[in-house]
């Protein structure tokens, strides 16, 4: 049994990523779906999920074989590169240098493109469901990522992949409800704060592989998790407040 | 492009999207490991949080000034 205190920032570091994901996904799914029906565009999302599964299975049990400490130092140094990058970008987009994400215009996209590939074609049936198969595999390799990396090293791959099942049940539930791109979830919001938890997970789990833990054991990543949200909001402050002609 | 070069691709840009935030941190995470050998753990961690604060300030005005190129 887990602690909720342990257990509480994995879930939800699992769920906000995993949502993010999730939406990606069920926007190229949906483009798929208003093309070529339902049918293709869900045979290759649920081949894309067992492949994940594999991985999973596989992956899953390798990572006990691996000493703690190794895997730790590894796991925290990937979710670092992980959870900064994302928090980058975060930052960017609220700053307004890079713009935000627009599944309306992701969904356009994609429904031209996967149109181009699929009109005329003999097998558009298969070439449309594995469209369907590369956005969900891709997106999800992602969530299986952090489910792994926030679960692992204390047994909480159970609880992490709690987290992303709740997203994966409530982003379907919602977009098979309206049929539309999620647009209105607030993604960069989302990312930046999965960007500060997993920046978060991975300082604690690095400094714990190199034998220097945080004092106060798991309650110091919401510590940690509050020094990255004060960075990353104060770097965007900053950038907002550049002179116009620095940002033109 | 094939179904496993774009996982591949889509794995690189995980972890290797910005280089230079990439191989700054590995500097920082070996910094950390060697500075962990001669100093007490309660100063090792927080060199570690700092490092990795710097890496990310660094990465995001290298972005925002080569955007404003």
């Amino acid at each position: 049994m887990f602690a909720w205190t342990t257990a509480a920032p994995a879930i939800t570091a699992s769920f906000a990523a995993s949502f993010v994901e999730v939406v990606e996904a069920f926007t190229i799914v949906l483009a798929v779906a208003a093309l070529r029906g339902w049918r293709p565009a869900l045979i290759g999302a649920v081949a894309a999920l067992g492949a994940l599964a594999l991985v999973v299975a596989v992956l899953g049990p390798a990572l006990d074989l691996i000493p703690l400490r190794a895997l730790e130092v590894t796991i925290g140094v990937l979710l670092l590169l992980f959870g900064l990058g994302w928090l980058r970008k975060a930052v960017l987009r609220a700053a307004g240098i890079m713009a935000l994400h627009d599944e309306d215009a992701i969904f356009e996209r994609e429904k031209a493109e996967i149109g181009g590939e699929v009109r005329g074609a003999r097998s558009a049936d298969w070439l449309a469901g594995l469209a369907a198969f590369k956005a969900v595999l891709l997106e999800g390799l992602e969530v299986v990522f952090i489910v792994l990396a926030v679960g692992a090293g204390r047994g909480l791959i159970g609880p992490a992949a709690l987290g992303a099942l709740g997203a994966f049940v409530t982003v379907m539930a919602i977009g098979l409800a309206v049929r539309r791109p999620l647009a209105r979830v607030p993604e960069n919001t989302l990312k930046f704060g999965v960007g500060v938890m997993l920046s978060a997970f991975g300082v604690f789990w690095t400094c714990e592989g190199v034998g220097a833990p945080w004092p106060g054991g798991d309650l110091a990543l919401f510590g940690l998790a509050a020094v990255f949200l004060l960075v990353g909001l104060g770097l965007a402050n900053l950038l907002r407040l550049r002179p116009a002609e620095a940002r033109s | 492009m094939s179904v496993i070069q774009e996982v591949l691709a889509e794995l690189w840009s995980m972890f290797v999207g910005d280089r230079r935030l990439t191989l700054l941190l590995l500097v920082v995470v070996g910094l950390g490991a060697a500075a962990a050998l001669v100093l007490p753990a309660a100063a090792v961690a927080p060199l570690v949080l700092v490092g990795a604060i710097g890496v990310l300030a660094d990465s995001v005005f290298h972005a925002a000034r080569k955007a404003g190129r």
